[in-house]
């Protein structure tokens, strides 16, 4: 299974790395984007299975990318990692076709409970 | 927790919308998350250093202002080597500290949004000399320390002028 775990902050996409293979998500292959505007490229050029994405970001936000992946025709499963987790953005998330939304602090639990049955 | 309802009209200082109890709770979710195991914010003051060093994300909404984490840049090298878990011989660049520091005003940030009025939008991570503080009672100031060093998380309210400069993300 590949991966495309997305985050402006380089130490993020390291924490969210660390945390899938803590999490037992050891044996996947992981890419990174750097904002949504690569994510969107990388969905298209890499055909990742999961996309793992902040929200708030430079050139293009994680909802962002989103609407635009889904306005596209794709359908590829896409979950939020961010540190914001309110209803209204949970909801807005859902509504644009997230399958989840993990707020940051988190742990690994917190990353099996999103993610179990997502990832095979 | 917070004082004040989403609908009211925002003109309160955050003295009045946000406790301190509420700020140390934040961090203590926050820091064994992203700084490791067994690792917290201790409420207790130490000297300040010479040298500091803040890094913080503005909220943008009811309320306008900001938060920032401010501690020496020997500490802040310190808490980046523990969030990326680095052993020697591995050595943690500038930029590596300004994107660790940064994501720990980010995530503090973020949290502490989500017990104010909203709706809000949170900027995007800044690092340097901390913002100019507003009116005298918009802070809720939390001086402390990580492993013994000077470490301060302050809720500032945004000057008058400022807090139209920099809204980078959507309001959600």
């Amino acid at each position: 299974m590949k991966i495309l775990v997305t985050d402006d902050s380089r130490v993020m996409r390291q924490i969210v790395i660390r945390t899938l293979r803590q999490a037992g998500y050891d044996d996947h292959d992981i890419i990174q984007a750097e904002d949504g505007a690569e994510c969107l490229a990388m969905v298209g050029s890499e055909r990742p299975d999961l996309v793992l994405s902040d929200w708030n970001m430079p050139n293009m936000t994680g909802i962002e990318c989103l609407e635009a992946l889904r306005a596209s025709g794709s359908q590829v499963p896409f979950g939020f990692v961010t540190s914001e987790g309110s209803p209204e953005m949970r909801d807005k998330a859902a509504n644009a076709g997230a399958l989840f939304l993990i707020a940051k602090p988190f742990t690994e639990d917190t990353f099996r409970d999103a993610l179990d049955g997502v990832i095979a | 927790m917070t004082l004040q309802q989403a609908a009211e009209p925002a003109t309160q200082p955050i003295s009045e919308l946000l406790d301190a109890e509420t700020v140390q709770s934040i961090a203590d979710e926050v820091w064994p998350s992203l700084v490791g195991d067994g690792e917290a914010f201790v409420p207790v003051p130490v000297a300040p250093p010479a040298e500091l060093v803040s890094a913080w994300v503005t909220i943008s909404g009811p309320w306008n202002g900001a938060v920032v984490v401010t501690c020496a840049p020997a500490t802040a090298a310190a808490l980046t080597e523990c969030v990326l878990m680095t052993r020697p011989p591995m050595v943690v660049d500038d930029e590596d500290v300004a994107d660790a520091l940064g994501e720990l005003a980010n995530v503090l940030g973020g949290n502490i949004k989500s017990v104010l009025p909203g709706p809000s939008a949170l900027g995007l991570p800044q690092i340097g000399s901390a913002p100019t503080t507003g009116r005298l009672d918009d802070v809720r100031s939390l001086v402390g320390q990580w492993r013994g060093n000077y470490l301060t998380i302050t809720v500032q309210g945004a000057t008058p002028a400022s807090h139209t400069e920099r809204n980078e993300v959507p309001q959600q």
